[in-house]
């Protein structure tokens, strides 16, 4: 149940405004996507080339005042399927790559350690741009660049309604353990049971809350409160065209052998 | 809006299930009256207080609000005059922050930025919730809930209050705050509750339901009388 709390206080801590960085919000969905598009394109080959990308969530974390062991933790989420996705490249591909002295490493080896960083760098990336902006700033962020609202809306109300499926399984696994006389595991037929509840708890709770929402003249689109607007500014432009022109250098210069070259 | 009265004849209203929740209510609460709701669980009260906006609509029988029939067409309208406190803080809360939840209504009535700003600031401030403007509604105790739930109404200045249960679940300070703002407020006013002290407190008149038909209308003391008889 711990478990469950912690995933309701995460989703809490990811739907407000997050801490404020400054930066207007779709500068910092572009530059996301930016760097998603130059680290996921760097060659599988060039491990040395994408280890510099890794820079990018512990910069944009301390300029943006995020707890960079938070979004590392969070980027956690992804290992496992990770883990499973490149699982058999070190034993098909079986090329040596690079010998660290004695020792020969194959091309499964890089592709798969490549795998698990690109993974965990994407999901950290994103997780930089949520708390950074909040999960509404984002929604917003894709407005301004052409998602129809209509979407972000959806967005919002899923968003919404997993915050009220994991209260109603707090709720629910709270009154278990009352009653469970120190039993911890469901049976099979116990969790057939259990999300079929769930599912008609939340349902209810959604229709309810909809109520509320129509009650305060909801017709399909959240309004949006933005007593300072915030406006586009030269430090945006800069930051962007520095980033850009960063993710552009890392992408196509291989930064590692200059630096070999020099020493 | 001239008049802010809402008449109740003959309403039918049974739900998807089948369940008949009212059955030929009729009543009347003029303006600038404050009206208990009594009854016992299940009578028909929130379904009596869903029908007063328009969220849930007659099978059979007429709403009107102000003079305006209240049907799917005229509903987004009477909206904007009756506000509804939810008996359930945590179903009218769902805004990331206090303050945006606040702004919800009056946005969504069009009003201008600067406009929303002070009426968010009033309303906080007349709820005693000032401070927590950029808290989330789910971090909230169930007393700040309920005075931020009740904030979002007065934000939208409504002519009509309708509510469902305001002092439920609430410490004696919380309490007397909503009675407070209660008192406070000039409009009609419907409160469908189980604290008799606020139906006293409050409301010289009283509507009893059981059934989904009103059984007694009248001075609240008689009507609890009544109340009691039934029990």
């Amino acid at each position: 149940m711990e478990r469950i709390e912690k995933a309701i206080t995460s989703l809490q801590r990811m739907q407000g405004s997050g801490p404020e960085s400054g930066l207007h919000p779709l500068c910092l969905f572009v530059i996301t996507v930016a760097y998603l598009v130059a680290m996921l394109s760097v060659p599988v080959s060039a491990f040395t080339m994408l280890l510099w990308f890794a820079l990018y969530p512990v910069v944009m974390a301390a300029l943006t005042g995020l707890d960079f062991t938070r979004i590392f933790t969070g980027s956690l989420i992804a290992l496992p399927f990770a883990l499973l996705i490149g699982l058999f490249n070190p034993i098909y591909q079986t090329r040596t790559a690079l010998r660290v002295g004695s020792l020969a490493i194959s091309e499964g080896w890089i592709s798969y350690l490549s795998i698990i960083l690109r993974s965990m760098l994407s999901v950290q990336a994103l997780l930089v741009l949520v708390s950074g902006k909040g999960f509404t700033g984002l929604c917003r962020s894709l407005e301004s660049v052409g998602m129809p609202r209509l979407l972000s809306t959806q967005l919002l109300m899923v968003y919404r309604y997993l915050t009220v499926l994991l209260q109603e399984a707090v709720d629910m696994t709270r009154a278990r353990r009352a009653r469970g006389y120190g039993r911890r595991h469901l049976s099979m037929k116990m969790w057939g049971a259990f999300c079929g509840q769930l599912f008609l708890r939340t349902v209810a709770r959604a229709e309810a809350v909809n109520r509320a929402m129509l009650a305060r003249g909801f017709d399909g689109r959240m309004p949006r409160y933005q007593p300072v607007r915030q406006r586009w500014t030269l430090r945006d432009t800069l930051t962007l065209g520095a980033s850009l022109a960063c993710f552009a250098l890392l992408r196509f210069v291989d930064i590692s052998r200059i630096f070999t070259h020099l020493l | 809006m001239s008049h802010h009265y809402i008449q109740f004849t003959d309403v039918h209203y049974a739900y998807p299930n089948g369940y008949e929740a009212l059955r030929g209510i009729t009543f009347r609460v003029t303006h600038g009256e404050k009206v208990a709701l009594l009854g016992m669980n299940g009578a028909g009260k929130s379904t009596v207080l869903l029908h007063t906006n328009g969220l849930l609509l007659p099978s059979k029988g007429e709403v009107n609000v102000g003079g305006i029939p209240v049907t799917k067409k005229t509903a987004p309208g009477v909206r904007r005059a009756v506000g509804m406190l939810f008996q359930n803080p945590d179903d009218q809360l769902f805004m990331p922050t206090v303050e945006e939840d606040v702004a919800f209504g009056p946005l969504n009535m069009g009003l201008e930025m600067a406009e929303v700003q002070r009426r968010v600031r009033e309303a906080l401030a007349r709820t005693g919730a000032g401070g927590l403007e950029k808290r989330s509604p789910f971090q909230l105790s169930g007393g700040q809930k309920k005075s931020v739930a009740m904030a979002t109404i007065l934000s939208m200045e409504p002519e009509i209050l309708v509510m469902d249960e305001p002092t439920a679940e609430l410490d004696l300070a919380a309490r007397n705050k909503v009675i407070d703002i209660i008192s406070r407020y000039t409009h009609t006013c419907l409160i469908a509750t189980h604290d008799l002290d606020l139906a006293c407190g409050l409301c010289p008149r009283s509507i009893l339901i059981d059934g989904g038909k009103v059984v007694a209308d009248g001075p609240t003391e008689e009507v609890i009388a009544r109340l009691k008889e039934m029990i």
